[in-house]
């Protein structure tokens, strides 16, 4: 301690930055952390900017309140920026770092020199090596270094100053100077932070079981290309290929929302074209279908959050049409998400205006718009710079400032005047696209906003809509969850989600186009079983993901199978949620569906892919009446079959027809007959049918 | 502070890490530190705390108007309600919590409560697990633990949400990476509703005699049947009569509709009409009532879910007046104040008191500041939370917030030390290891310290 004093003492100053110098120090040492100095209204009457993405103000609180204690530039060793953090003088948060060490020094030379700021020196880029690296055993040690490039031309090795939090602690263990450890196989992120810059790096590393012939991978096209090598490299052995029925089942699923019908389901197992050929031509024939368009229209319906509001029918209903509208006649997405944005009018007549109804203020348009079009979550800059992503209040309230002079009556207009305060000022928000340009608060900016966000080349929306289809078919998102996308959640397969929304924007942004791109892949077609070494892998694609029909395709699914449609579905039912409407008619899309939750959970495997199930959604499908009046219900097709004087192997095989999609195996039909046999038929058929609609394999897409 | 010590003498002076555990300060961001400080809380093998009932003040409870008023901070600080007197010295609570005043002998309040977390997500994980949310792995809620490490044969479900488990924003399920038969079972719908019925517990009407025990069997065969399938599909060897388990839930629910003892604890009607009154006609009443018959019926834990309590706007009606033209037009405390105290009477005349814990929290706290509506917005850092029964001593306040109410003043307690103390009250070591299912081994509780003022 006292050489180093007198280290500093004797040398000439060198020159200590408060922004690039000083405030590293205080993010590293947690000290403008959220729960600490930086929290809104900070802690123990001094607040800092939340990881110092203010430092003008941070100098100033810092250096000019409390009359020149904090920085006591008369006697700099005692000023309580030193003081406190090394816990020679009591403090909340104990010792921050030590009096004699690095982080001290810097504080110190900081104050000697005068403790000022001269703001002309800021961070422009931070590069952080090796940005992704693999490992074949475990566990391994690498390190991790940082290098931040200046506005003055420096660079400088900040591997020591930033900060590494691993996404699961529990898997890669970081030091406070960029080593890390590596404990489990797999791929995972560590998000470093040095100033206002945050990078997330990836690890692989492989799970201890024999190498895969990478040469004898199948690859239907470039979508199998990161999908193999990630496999490769984690050594996680693939399923085959699915067999013809259950593919012909999930695609159906996937694209129509219903059940092949048994018909479909013959013919296309009799088809003798190669699997491929006649694979291709099945999902091109879905893309073209009345059914992909119900489907696709709900699913968008779902994304843009269109929801009956309780008062709000006609608008809707108009909203809701005119999506359909648009699906059906392959609109771009990114047409019909600006209409959606410079929408006005009457929002009774008019599907588009019923957008900007969709939130109650200019703030909540602001969020909306950047959850639904952009899938970025930017509440956090509600009140603060976003501690994980780019975005900065500027850009919060810059965005709703677009949509503050909107009057969201019944007939959504422009208003001659209005504003949003930006909270940090107390003056009106300057309209802002976030992060790319400042408006004119005069125009409406609403038309500049739908062109940056719509253009072919930005960066978020695509990439969100390609991630939300690549959920929507594989059963989990490239980044997951997919209503996160930033910088810091990396996505598995980078290279692959790069490509798909290339490819996406290059064919103007049609839906049907990425869609049957992913249908093909081979990624997409493997069969749900899994592998001795593939048992519990959840993301990477090493076997199809059984995912849990949704409510409305579980519901329409039951009604089809069984050939009665849903007005046995009574009233009074109050699903868990509370969300169901019980208005005689109801839309399309109403979340009546909402109401069924079928349970049939069991395997492990299915706990990683779905959200489990619970005993109320059991009990009601065992004992309630969505599926029960269906299969009492006298026009019901099942049921039909089990009064006809039908042999037992023809109405065994109807019955797996209808709800299994695939034809039952010799031994099944074979248990069958013998079961059925011998008195209380009408009985032992409802409860076949019955277990057949409840069983995993009919309430999942596997 | 008007001495300021010389830096280069004052280092053998300063606190050491063995001082900073006994004064207990908050290292929220410590994580190597608190490391070392993590106390291995051996579980009492005489725990008193057999059940639990947890009353979840969903959306985010004011703590200066429940349990920690403060009648001299400025007008815009202390808000429109005064405190009252309670019966031991010395402890006020909110004048809408008259009731709970006179049985704060059966009560702890804990006014150092704190967390980061400002968000209902974020929060109510970190607040039900004990564990901050991560990206990497989902928790599960203390009652799923219980649920989890419960041995005993039951008919009854053991973690029980009434009316149902629709916390924090709706996405949370509870279970987190345990097994979905540790999902809380919602029991849905109202229970002040006359009539009010657990959906789905009665036959269905035309459902014959044995027709349960066959579906159980067939379906048992259908999942075995398409495993085999799935099996032969990817080249594996078909196995055949491996038995299959029923899945779970199923054998749950097969249990709860053949057992007629189990459906009477859901039955509000066996209650007299003036029990039914002592708990107040407002739902959370009549939801009190029937997490007792619950934890009579020994069901291990119960959450209650209190909606409402994201009070950024009206403060004064939503929380004292309730809306005019409401049905009981009475605001969020003084009907929990009803419930509460009539489940704690309700309890100890059943001699159920000293084995039950009961717990009243939410996910944080709100801003000591109203803002411009009335309201007050989301404050985590700090906030109280009530325990009471189950051996925790009574008629005390642990620790405290500062004059304003917007930092612990002392004895900051945090979400993790919460956790460990009630798994400790209910018998459960927090260091007892778990398994996610790829056999991850993860810690009952971590980074929690007990509070020993809680557990005697």
């Amino acid at each position: 301690m006292n050489l180093c004093f007198l280290l500093l003492l004797g040398a000439v100053p060198p020159p200590v930055d408060f922004d690039t110098d000083v405030l590293p120090v205080l993010t590293k040492a947690g000290c403008n952390a959220g729960a600490c100095h930086g929290a809104a209204a900070g802690r123990g009457g001094f607040k800092l900017s939340l990881f110092g993405g203010d430092p003008a103000a941070d100098q100033r609180a810092i250096a000019r309140e409390l009359e020149g204690r904090r920085v006591n530039l008369a006697h700099p060793e005692r000023s309580l920026l030193l003081l406190k953090p090394t816990w020679q003088l009591d403090h909340e948060g104990g010792e921050r770092f030590t009096a004699d060490g690095s982080e001290a020094a810097v504080l110190l030379q900081w104050i000697r020199v005068g403790a000022r700021r001269t703001g002309d020196k800021h961070l422009i880029r931070l590069e952080v090596t090796p940005a992704q690296t693999a490992f074949d055993r475990l566990p391994a040690n690498y390190g991790l270094s940082a290098l931040a490039q200046f506005s003055d031309g420096t660079q400088r090795d900040v591997s020591h100053q930033a900060t590494y939090t691993p996404a699961d602690p529990a898997a890669t263990e970081v030091d406070p100077r960029g080593g890390v450890k590596v404990q489990r196989p797999g791929r995972h992120s560590i998000v470093v932070r040095f100033l206002t810059e945050t990078i997330a790096v990836q690890v692989t590393a492989a799970y201890p079981q024999p190498s895969l012939a990478a040469d004898k991978l199948p690859r239907n096209n470039w979508i199998d290309d990161e999908i193999n090598a990630t496999l490769t490299a984690l050594r996680l052995p693939l399923s085959p290929q699915a067999d013809e029925a259950a593919l012909l089942r999930r695609v159906t699923l996937d694209l129509s929302g219903r059940l092949p019908p048994p018909e479909r389901i013959l013919a296309y197992l009799a088809d003798r074209r190669s699997p491929q050929e006649k694979f291709a031509a099945e999902v091109e024939r879905l893309l073209a279908s009345p059914e992909f368009t119900e489907q696709w229209t709900y699913k968008l319906a779902e994304w843009l959050r269109i929801q009956p509001g309780p008062n709000d029918r006609e608008g809707t209903e108009a909203y809701y049409a005119w999506v359909r509208k648009q699906v059906e006649g392959r609109r771009p997405l990114n047409e019909l998400v600006a209409e959606l944005i410079t929408a006005d009018g009457d929002s009774h007549l008019l599907g588009p205006p019923n957008f900007h109804r969709s939130a109650g203020d200019a703030r909540g348009e602001a969020e909306h718009v950047a959850e639904t079009l952009l899938a970025v979550r930017l509440r956090c800059a509600n009140c603060h710079n976003h501690p994980l992503d780019r975005w900065t209040q500027d850009d919060y309230h810059g965005l709703a400032a677009i949509f503050a002079r909107l009057d969201r009556g019944r007939e959504v207009k422009l208003k001659s005047s209005g504003e949003v305060a930006h909270p940090a000022t107390g003056d009106a928000a300057i309209p802002r696209i976030p992060g790319a340009a400042i408006l004119d608060p005069q125009a409406d900016g609403r038309p500049r906003l739908a062109a940056w966000l719509t253009s072919t080349d930005n960066p978020y929306f695509a990439r969100a809509w390609v991630n939300r289809l690549w959920d929507s078919l594989l059963g989990r998102g490239l980044v997951h969850p997919v209503d996160d996308l930033r910088d810091t959640n990396p996505a598995s397969h980078p290279a692959l989600l790069e490509r798909l929304t290339q490819d996406f924007v290059a064919a103007s942004f049609d839906l049907r186009h990425t869609l049957r791109q992913i249908a093909l892949s081979a990624a997409y077609q493997r069969s749900a079983a899994t592998q001795a070494g593939n048992l519990h892998d959840d993301r990477f694609y090493s076997h199809a993901l059984p995912r849990q029909l949704s409510q409305e395709v579980l519901l329409r699914a039951v009604c089809t199978a069984t050939g009665v449609a849903e007005h046995a579905l009574p009233l009074s039912f109050a699903p868990p949620t509370g969300m169901v409407s019980d208005r005689p008619r109801q839309l399309p899309f109403d979340p009546l569906a909402v109401a069924v939750c079928a349970g049939q959970p069991g395997q492990a495997r299915d706990a990683l892919a779905q959200p489990p199930n619970d005993l109320a959604a059991q009990l009601h499908w065992l004992n309630g009446p969505v599926v029960n009046a269906k299969l009492n219900d006298r026009a019901s097709a099942l049921a039909e079959l089990s009064k006809s004087n039908a042999p037992a192997q023809q109405l065994i095989e109807t019955y797996y027809l209808r709800t299994l999609s695939r034809l039952p195996t010799a031994s099944e039909q074979q248990f069958w007959q013998r079961e059925l046999a011998g008195g209380d038929w009408a009985q032992k058929c409802q409860d076949f049918a019955w277990s057949l609609l409840s069983c995993r394999e009919f309430v999942t897409n596997h | 502070m008007t001495e300021f010590p010389n830096p280069k003498s004052s280092i053998p002076n300063r606190p050491s890490r063995r001082d900073f555990v006994r004064i207990g300060g908050l290292t929220a961001l410590g994580l190597s530190l608190s490391n070392l400080l993590v106390q291995r809380a051996a579980a009492a093998p005489t725990a008193k705390a057999k059940r639990a009932i947890l009353i979840w003040l969903d959306g985010g409870p004011s703590h200066l108007e429940t349990f920690d008023v403060k009648p001299d901070a400025p007008r815009e600080v202390r808000g429109p309600l005064v405190p009252v007197a309670t019966n031991v010295p010395g402890i006020q609570v909110s004048e809408c919590l008259p009731l709970l005043a006179q049985r704060m002998q059966h009560a702890s309040i804990i006014r150092s409560m704190t967390s980061p977390l400002g968000e209902h997500n974020l929060g109510t994980h970190y607040l039900m697990t004990g564990y901050p949310p991560t990206p990497a792995l989902e928790y599960p809620a203390i009652g799923s633990v219980v649920a989890h490490l419960d041995r005993a044969e039951r008919t009854l479900p053991r973690h029980i949400a009434v009316p149902n488990f629709g916390v924090g924003g709706r996405r949370y399920g509870g279970n987190g990476y345990l097994p979905e038969e540790t999902r809380p079972f919602a029991v849905g719908g109202d229970p002040a509703q006359p009539g009010f019925k657990v959906r789905d517990l009665d036959y269905y009407p035309g459902l014959a005699g044995g027709w349960i025990d066959r579906r159980r069997e067939y379906l048992q065969r259908l999942d075995e049947f398409s495993r085999s399938v799935e099996q032969a599909a990817s080249g594996g060897t078909p196995t055949r009569g491996a038995g299959a388990p029923v899945p779970a839930t199923f054998e749950q629910a097969y249990r709860l509709i053949t057992s007629p003892a189990a459906k009477g604890a859901f039955d509000l009607s066996q209650e007299s009409a003036t029990t039914r009154g002592r708990y107040g006609p407002r739902t959370i009443g009549q939801s009190a009532l029937l997490a007792r018959r619950l934890v009579e019926a020994d069901v291990p834990f119960v959450t209650i879910n209190y909606p409402g309590w994201d009070t950024h706007d009206n403060l004064y009606t939503r929380l004292k007046e309730g809306y005019t033209g409401a049905k009981v037009p009475v605001g969020l405390v003084p009907a929990l104040d009803l419930a509460l105290s009539a489940l704690l009477d309700d309890l100890a005349d059943r001699g159920l008191l000293a084995e039950t814990l009961v717990m009243v929290m939410g996910e944080f706290g709100r801003t000591p500041k109203l803002n411009t509506l009335g309201g007050r917005d989301h404050w985590p850092r700090v906030f109280s939370v009530l325990l009471a029964g189950g051996g925790v001593p009574g008629g005390q306040v642990i620790g405290s917030s500062d004059a304003t109410g917007e930092s612990p003043k002392d004895r900051p307690v945090t979400p993790a030390d919460l956790a460990a103390s009630i798994y400790t009250l209910l018998g459960i070591d927090p260091q007892q290891l778990l398994h996610t299912a790829d056999g991850r081994p993860v810690h009952v509780s971590r980074d929690g310290r007990v509070v020993k003022e809680l557990v005697g």
